[in-house]
């Protein structure tokens, strides 16, 4: 099961289908687009998936991030009209962890170590890694090679969000935002969301080494960042 | 008691079990001159300190039950409210928070900020509770008061600000520099009762200034007068007093005091700083819920002229009779006076109004909006709302869990059975989450709780408070029953052996229903069951709920639509359609597929972090499923959701695997289905207890 017409599609367009296991992928916008929103959809379709993932939130606590995920959930269920909603939930919340990192304490060897606890502990292997609240104006090129080496040796995909500083308009087209853009090359996948008048538009800026990148572009309810038309 | 509500305060004084919080009520109660000499809890002289009015208490060092009392401090009328420190006790915990206007946040110089304290200080959150907090125990060796304020603000996301810094620490730990008024304060006497100030000590000068810098920069958010005081270089500590108050008030600045009970320093100057910076009942807003408007919340107004309203917040048993503790929200209450208890309409007239100080009572004529007083011989639960019968308001109810552990109790003696009896039925009024039965099969008592030691702590009681010797069995957990499909019914009920006959008919089918409530349907057309007996069907389904047929456990969850049926113009009666509905049941039951449901408990464990790994393990061993782990400095807590039945004796394990340094704490969260493997093993250990009667 999938949650087909969200804003997957645009990773369904790109060149290989998606981000790929050792991959990094990131979201960039202002504040106030719906990031956070959009990070749990794609967390959202991969659990849906049945497949397993992490949460790892540097701002949030977990009671947080899992309300965040309650209130995209119920949302998706009306919107789909999903059936056996409950049974649904208990799979998410099974496939799910939340790793919280509170007052500065994130630290990449911690994330390590939480992981490695993980799979030899309780048998949790993740697929994919979702890291919301990483302040990119405040971390070095270190970081990113060191999430890079984690993709590798975990096998997972890892997404970012990432505040875009600039000011709108004023960037060349399809030119990744600051301060992302000093970490090009880390990533695989960047997705912009800008928002208009009545959606929220995403754009692919960069698709893993395709330099022939997709125009199109696809409309989002701002509501439920669910795909228009 | 009437007076100036602005001059009234409703505390209450939370902690972790063991950061001294009953030594600290101890020392305002006898620096208020409510007592006349000071006792310790674990008492070397056999007397106990005051609030711990049970003698359980005393031994085991812990609080268990709030007791109110009530003393005053320049000018001020504070009544104080004990609070339960363990986890199982949190239903009193809540009760007290939801009477009281500020509270006293106490924390371990050394221990700081434990995962004991993270709940309550959850749960003053949920109550919107303005608090202080006090640094408790700053003689004790490993005392680190900054680092408390540090994990104030990092763990529990307090605004803290220090009013105070120590002189000295550890066993050199002797007064406290006041950063308002930039004094040294000493205490001294044989109990710490005379106040000397003097000069900061040269060497804590520039912390001093440093620090009041910092209670500046924070206070000065929340005015504007003492901002451009600060700027003008003309703040005084009246302006000073008034910014962190107003902080205070919006729960966004929590002032922070420090001291040692035990060695009577400090104390004080945390009663000024509760009257300073605590709200009165006057500025808090309170609702009720209007039962003649469809339940619409109502504002309560501090009014002594308004309608009456209180709330029976705690019952306690004394030598004398029933003590009800009331909080009045709203108008006045008058010896004599008649009232209505909104739950049941009974009307109770008040015979003798009093006002305690623990174990202690003092006879008085009136109380308003604000107060908390204690009448006497009234027959109510705690929970249930008076008024003076001009108005029908229910004040908005608790949150009550539902019991999850049980045990078996056995009177050992015929004595023993009576007491046990009353105690049961004491208990059952105090306290909503504890329960009792008799178990239809065995004949034995069974009361049920929220934990272990919820239930531990009754059984004590009933020894020591009403001399009844009993037994206990294991602890069991409270299974139910749920039906997993739809299933058809369709019985008479037919008995013609002499006498008036019986004769029903029930068709229809029950189903799964997503809440846990019990729901009844009726589609019958065309009067195929006569409208009189509909209610006789209900009620013969609603009975057989109590017991599935699955192990005999409660079945939550089920709808059940009755939808034709037949009738005898003469041997049709309610008994038959009770009985019909009973066949239909036991028809239908074993096909609608019943499953075995088990308690799941929200299960937090906070430990160093580097003991993460083996917790993490210990929940998996458990059949737990780990929902979140979330670092915070050195700590770790692991969040889970584990079957209770998996929970007995957790508390060793924990202690071993992480030397003692890991606390967890657990509460109610759902029933889950049990997995296949252990509900045959179950079922196999329930049959063979029928096999071989009661154990």
């Amino acid at each position: 099961m999938t949650t087909k017409s969200s804003l997957l599609k645009i990773l369904e367009k790109s060149s290989r289908k998606g981000l790929g296991r050792g991959n990094l992928g990131v979201l960039v916008a202002r504040a106030g687009v719906g990031k956070t929103a959009c990070l749990v959809h794609i967390a959202l379709d991969k659990l849906l998936r049945n497949e397993k993932l992490v949460h790892a939130s540097i701002q949030d606590s977990p009671e947080k991030v899992t309300s965040y995920y309650n209130v995209i959930f119920s949302e998706l269920v009306q919107a789909l009209n999903l059936t056996n909603p409950s049974d649904i939930k208990a799979q998410i919340d099974k496939n799910r962890m939340i790793l919280a990192y509170l007052n500065q304490s994130f630290d990449l060897r911690r994330l390590k170590e939480n992981l490695k606890n993980l799979s030899e502990k309780v048998a949790f292997v993740p697929d994919t890694i979702i890291v919301d609240g990483l302040d990119f104006s405040k971390v070095g090129v270190e970081m990113f090679e060191g999430f890079k080496k984690l993709a590798q040796e975990f096998k997972v995909e890892v997404w970012f969000s990432a505040l875009s500083k600039g000011i709108p308009g004023d960037a060349k087209p399809q030119a990744i935002p600051a301060p992302a853009d000093k970490f090009d090359s880390f990533f695989s996948i960047v997705i912009e969301l800008q928002p208009t008048q009545s959606a929220v538009e995403l754009s692919l800026l960069k698709d893993h080494d395709t330099t022939a990148l997709l125009d199109e572009k696809v409309l989002l309810d701002p509501k439920t960042f669910l795909a228009r038309g | 008691m009437a007076q100036d509500i602005h001059l009234l305060r409703n505390i209450g004084i939370s902690a972790h079990i063991d950061a001294g919080k009953t030594t600290l009520t101890e020392r305002v109660l006898y620096y208020t001159k409510r007592i006349h000499a000071v006792h310790e809890v674990k008492g070397k002289d056999g007397v106990g300190a005051t609030m711990d009015s049970m003698d359980l208490e005393r031994e085991r060092g812990i609080t268990i039950q709030s007791a109110a009392t009530h003393c005053e401090w320049n000018g001020h009328t504070v009544n104080i409210i004990d609070t339960p420190g363990h986890v199982d006790f949190t239903i009193e915990v809540e009760r007290a928070l939801r009477v009281l206007d500020g509270s006293v946040l106490v924390l371990c110089a050394v221990g700081g900020v434990q995962s004991q304290s993270i709940t309550v200080d959850r749960q003053m959150n949920r109550y919107k509770v303005p608090r202080l907090a006090f640094i408790n125990k700053c003689d004790r060796s490993g005392a680190s008061p900054y680092r408390v304020v540090d994990q104030l603000r990092q763990r529990l996301n307090h605004n803290a600000v220090l009013m105070e810094i120590p002189i000295g620490l550890e066993a050199e730990f002797k007064g406290v520099v006041d950063l308002v008024s930039m004094q040294a304060v000493y205490f001294e006497g044989a109990f710490g009762e005379t106040l000397v100030t003097g000069e900061i000590p040269s060497h804590l000068r520039s912390e001093a200034k440093a620090r009041r810098e910092e209670l500046l920069d924070a206070a000065s958010m929340f005015s504007d007068e003492l901002m451009e005081a600060i700027f003008e270089d003309q703040v005084t500590e009246d302006l000073i007093q008034k910014a962190v108050r107003k902080g205070t008030l919006l729960r966004q600045l929590t002032p922070v005091f420090l001291g040692s009970a035990y060695k009577n320093i400090g104390v004080q100057p945390l009663l000024d700083g509760l009257n300073q910076y605590l709200p009165s009942p006057g500025e808090i807003e309170n609702s009720a819920l209007d039962l003649d408007a469809d339940a619409a919340e109502v504002v309560l107004s501090p009014d002594p002229q308004a309608p009456m309203v209180a709330l029976a917040f705690k019952l306690e048993v004394t030598p004398y009779g029933q003590l009800t503790y009331l909080r009045v929200y709203q108008g006045s209450l008058r010896k004599g006076d008649e009232l209505l208890n909104t739950r049941n309409r009974k009307r109770i007239k008040v015979g003798r109004l009093v006002m305690m100080h623990a174990s202690e009572m003092e006879d008085t004529q009136q109380a308003e909006a604000g107060d908390i007083v204690a009448l006497f011989g009234v027959d109510c639960f705690s929970g249930d709302t008076f008024t003076d019968g001009t108005v029908n308001y229910a004040m908005t109810s608790m949150r009550v869990p539902e019991p999850v552990v049980s045990l078996a109790v056995t009177p050992k003696d015929n004595k023993s059975s009576t007491q046990m009896s009353k105690a049961i039925h004491r208990f059952v009024r105090e306290d909503p989450t504890f329960r009792s039965h008799v178990d239809q099969e065995s004949g034995e008592t069974i009361i049920s709780g929220m934990g272990e030691l919820h239930l531990e702590i009754y059984v004590e009681r009933m020894r020591r408070e009403f001399s009844a010797e009993v037994e206990t069995g294991m602890p069991q957990v409270a299974y139910r029953e749920a039906i997993s499909r739809k299933a058809d019914f369709n019985y008479t009920h037919k008995k013609q052996t002499g006498g008036s006959g019986q004769y029903g008919r029930v068709a229809g089918f029950m189903e799964p229903s997503e809440d846990q409530g019990y729901e009844f349907v009726n589609a019958v057309r065309g009067g195929a069951i006569p409208t009189e007996f509909i209610p006789a069907v209900e009620k013969g389904f609603h009975a057989c709920l109590e017991k599935g047929l699955l192990l005999g456990f409660p079945i939550l969850g089920m709808r059940i639509t009755i939808n034709d049926g037949a009738s005898h113009s003469v041997d049709s009666s309610e008994l038959a359609f009770r009985q019909a509905a009973m066949g239909a049941f036991r028809q239908a039951y074993m096909s609608a597929k019943p499953l075995l449901l088990e308690p799941i408990m929200k299960v937090a464990v906070e430990c160093p972090s580097e003991f993460q790994g083996g917790v993490m393990a210990s929940i998996s061993q458990r059949r737990g499923m780990i929902t979140s782990s979330a670092e915070d400095g050195v700590f770790t807590t692991v969040e889970a959701e584990v079957p209770l039945a998996e929970m007995f004796g957790y508390a060793t394990t924990l202690r071993s695997l992480t030397q003692g340094k890991a606390e967890f704490t657990m509460e109610f969260s759902k029933y889950n289905k049990v997995p296949d493997s252990n509900a045959e093993e179950l079922k196999k250990t329930f049959a063979d207890r029928l096999k071989g009667g009661k154990k």
